[in-house]
């Protein structure tokens, strides 16, 4: 009920609805206002109409292709598609895998589908479906384990050319902006800013892609992989100069300016302060990989090759990122501490690594 | 079976009832026909949620939603607003219009095309209400055997409301429809996430569209269209599955040609048999768009699971539509089919609108029963027994429930 905006369309529906008479026709024409009309123009103001969607994904259960089946899947829509469906054959499952790819142009290719055949089967085909839990119960868990599957899915993305030259630059990105506008901007809308339509109900949000410097490596490794826990799928059944030609585009949406770095005393505190309290996650070069990230997905942000903006990074130790494990800082790090940590947080990225 | 039958025109009394089973029998009479495997699986546990606008309804899915009505909201002619039932497509569904933003856009093989604002709608064209059923294509899919893919829906994917708007016919008029005309197609604002998926965009042919009764409704019961079932227009096609109901929509196109699009050419077909039947085994390969709604007739009390008890009046209620032909008679049996009595019809609101009805009954023996349902038209429609396509559409058969009395 909390997700209620708006109650007194149905208050009115109910009363409206006191007055209906049978009539022996099918329908009627009216030319005079009636109770209908009366109440449209209660409600027929021109107040801009939200709709704000719970969220109410199922946690899925843990085996081999899960990572492949989320990637693929649930990018479009949400497990629960798999989870209310009766026990299917393997056969039936293949079908209902190739017909998403087919008709709805599911992004998988022909290895992942085996792997997303695997974990169908495995959690429903024979009917012996694993207890799933849903992320609205009391006892739910931020961050799944990492599945046995996620070692065999992520692996190092075959490398591919960056543009060098400006001019290769512009060409490739231009390309770049045709294929995302047809595979990424439903998610992450026209101009980068993670606010397409389609993202509107996705857990963790799809990234803003303007708000922070992407190295060609990072970005090249999560085209091929996806993000494991997110709905970001793997993109490697593209071809790889499609996967350059985005990279190069979404490059394009962040200035190269604004690469100021903090004073050196700034930067000292900062440090102390990452140590204490970023470190377990991110790691102590920012990697990602600190010894308590290991095990959430998604995964901590990379600050290697990410650099967020400073304003981003405010707004994110302030807010928490909702859907991850990135909890709210403004509690526990005074406003001058949040300054001194964005500040390190960028002087962290590499982009030659 | 007809010849089997044995209607009783009156309500059931209890010598009646007594005549029909034998004082002592019906507890023995029905029990071996329990044996058999009930089309209703045992009801399972139902996950309710609260969406914007919404009552609580059962959970289907969650993105995009596809939300249920509970049984109990059939107990009345229309079905709230709030707890009318939510089935969308496509994920990217609108989460903000801006009313006074918003244009329906009227293209394609006319002589003029037209942008119109819903003030234009309100105020230039005539107003039309109509009561009509909206019926999800795969309403009752779970009841299907063998199972089928798709939303798992029970009974409650359907709705009855009054629908008020404006003709399509005088949209496509003042726009000018060209000579040639063959299709209209229909669009709305949802989106995939990936430009591989086809938008969703239906079609009807150009005399229907044309009819006087398909419509471009502003409202439901009243009120504005619940973002989750349209806001701000939806087509309304009264008689046929809510497929064609687009929602949010927000372009009509007249095409001089069949229109090709996925979800009519590849999408919602049906076997071109009767009643849509076809056999697991040997699927069809003549299909057609989903059309028409078949002729139903559904059990609302009692519900499953509800107990009575012996010796309490009880009323059996139901309700029963078809695409517009008109509820000729309703008859349900009380054991299993053995014997039929005609039900009591609520007044007619409307060809297009569900028809209640309702049989009044005292249970004397405790005991299971077994009680089932079926619908007459003045077409001369009837129900069947079986059914099954591999789409899990058009279910129409004898509905049976079981009831215990204690």
């Amino acid at each position: 009920m909390r997700f209620l905006i708006r109650q007194f369309c149905s208050t009115l529906a109910l009363l409206c609805l006191g007055s209906l008479q049978p009539g022996d026709g099918h329908f009627e024409a009216r030319t005079q206002p009636s109770i209908a009309d009366s109440s449209t123009e209660v409600q027929g103001s021109n107040a801009v109409r939200h709709l704000a969607l719970p969220h109410l994904e199922p946690n899925m259960p843990i085996a081999p292709g899960r990572d492949e089946f989320m990637r693929a899947c649930v990018t479009c829509h949400s497990a629960r598609y798999v989870t209310m469906q009766p026990p299917f054959s393997r056969r039936q499952w293949e079908e209902t895998v190739r017909k998403m790819i087919n008709a709805y142009g599911a992004p998988a290719d022909e290895f992942q589908v085996g792997k997303i055949i695997d974990y169908l089967e495995a959690i429903d085909g024979n009917g012996a479906r694993p207890q799933t839990h849903d992320s609205t119960s009391d006892d739910d868990e931020i961050g799944a384990a990492p599945s046995v599957a996620l070692l065999e899915a992520t692996e190092s993305a075959p490398a591919f050319e960056v543009a060098g030259s400006a001019q290769d630059r512009e060409a490739t990105a231009r390309r770049g902006a045709v294929i995302f506008g047809e595979d990424c901007a439903g998610c992450h809308g026209d101009r980068g800013r993670g606010d397409g339509v389609a993202g509107q109900a996705l857990l963790p949000r799809p990234a803003d892609l303007t708000a922070a410097r992407f190295s060609s490596e990072f970005l090249r490794q999560t085209l091929w992989n996806g993000v494991h826990g997110a709905p970001m799928p793997s993109w490697r059944s593209l071809p790889p100069r499609d996967l350059r030609a985005l990279t190069a585009y979404v490059q394009s949406f962040h200035p190269p300016t604004n690469s100021g770095i903090a004073a050196p005393e700034s930067l000292a505190l900062g440090k102390v302060l990452y140590e204490k309290n970023c470190l377990p996650c991110h790691g102590s070069t920012g990697d990602g990989k600190g010894p308590a990230g290991a095990a959430l997905a998604p995964p901590p942000s990379n600050f290697k090759g990410i650099q967020p903006d400073f304003d981003y990074i405010q707004r994110v130790l302030g807010d928490g990122i909702p859907g991850t494990s990135m909890p709210v800082w403004k509690d526990q790090l005074s406003e001058s501490d949040r300054i001194a940590v964005a500040g390190y947080i960028r002087s962290l990225y590499d982009p030659a690594e | 079976m007809t010849s089997q039958t044995q209607l009783v025109s009156r309500p059931l009394n209890r010598r009646t009832f007594v005549r029909l089973f034998g004082a002592a029998g019906a507890g023995a009479l029905i029990s071996p026909l329990l044996s058999r495997a009930s089309p209703n699986p045992s009801a399972p546990k139902e996950q309710l949620v609260g969406f914007p606008e919404k009552t609580n309804l059962i959970l289907r899915t969650d993105r995009p939603p596809q939300l249920e009505t509970p049984l109990n909201y059939f107990r009345e002619d229309f079905t709230p607003n709030k707890a009318f039932y939510v089935r969308w497509h496509l994920e990217g569904i609108p989460t903000s219009i801006d009313p006074g933003v918003f244009r329906l856009q009227i293209r394609g093989h006319v002589e003029k095309p037209a942008s119109l604002s819903l003030h234009d709608l309100r105020t230039q064209f005539e107003p039309l209400s109509i009561l009509a059923v909206n019926q999800c294509s795969g309403n009752s899919r779970s009841f299907f055997e063998p199972r089928v893919p798709g939303g798992q829906w029970r009974n409650g994917a359907m709705g009855n409301a009054r629908w008020t708007g404006v003709r399509l016919r005088d949209l496509l008029d003042r726009s000018g429809v060209k000579t040639g005309a063959v299709d209209v197609s229909f669009e709305g604002l949802d989106r995939a996430p990936l430009n591989a998926t086809p938008r969703f965009v239906k079609a009807l042919g150009i005399d229907h569209a044309r009819d006087g009764e398909v419509m471009v409704a502003y409202q439901m019961n009243g009120a504005d269209l619940p973002m989750l079932n349209g806001f701000p227009l939806r087509l309304v096609v009264p008689g046929w599955y809510a497929t064609y109901w687009v929602k949010a929509l927000h372009e009509i196109t007249v095409l001089p040609e069949k229109f090709r699009g996925f979800w009519m050419d590849k999408a919602y077909r049906i076997p071109n048999t009767p009643n849509a039947n076809e056999d697991p085994e040997h699927l069809a390969t003549d299909t057609v768009p989903i059309n028409r709604l078949s002729l139903r007739s559904l059990f609302v009390r009692p519900e499953p699971g509800e107990q009575l008890t012996r010796g309490t009046p009880f009323e059996i209620q139901g309700l029963a539509f078809d695409s517009g032909y008109g509820i000729q008679r309703v008859e349900v049996s009380i054991n299993n089919g053995a014997n039929w009595q005609v039900a009591q019809l609520d007044g007619d609101l409307g060809k297009y609108s569900w028809r209640r009805w309702r049989l009044p009954w005292l249970p004397e023996t405790s005991g299971k029963y077994l009680l089932r349902v079926r619908a007459f038209n003045r077409a001369g429609h009837q129900q069947t027994t079986d059914l099954w396509n591999r789409s899990g559409f058009m279910r129409n058969v004898i509905e049976q429930t079981e009831v215990e009395v204690t």
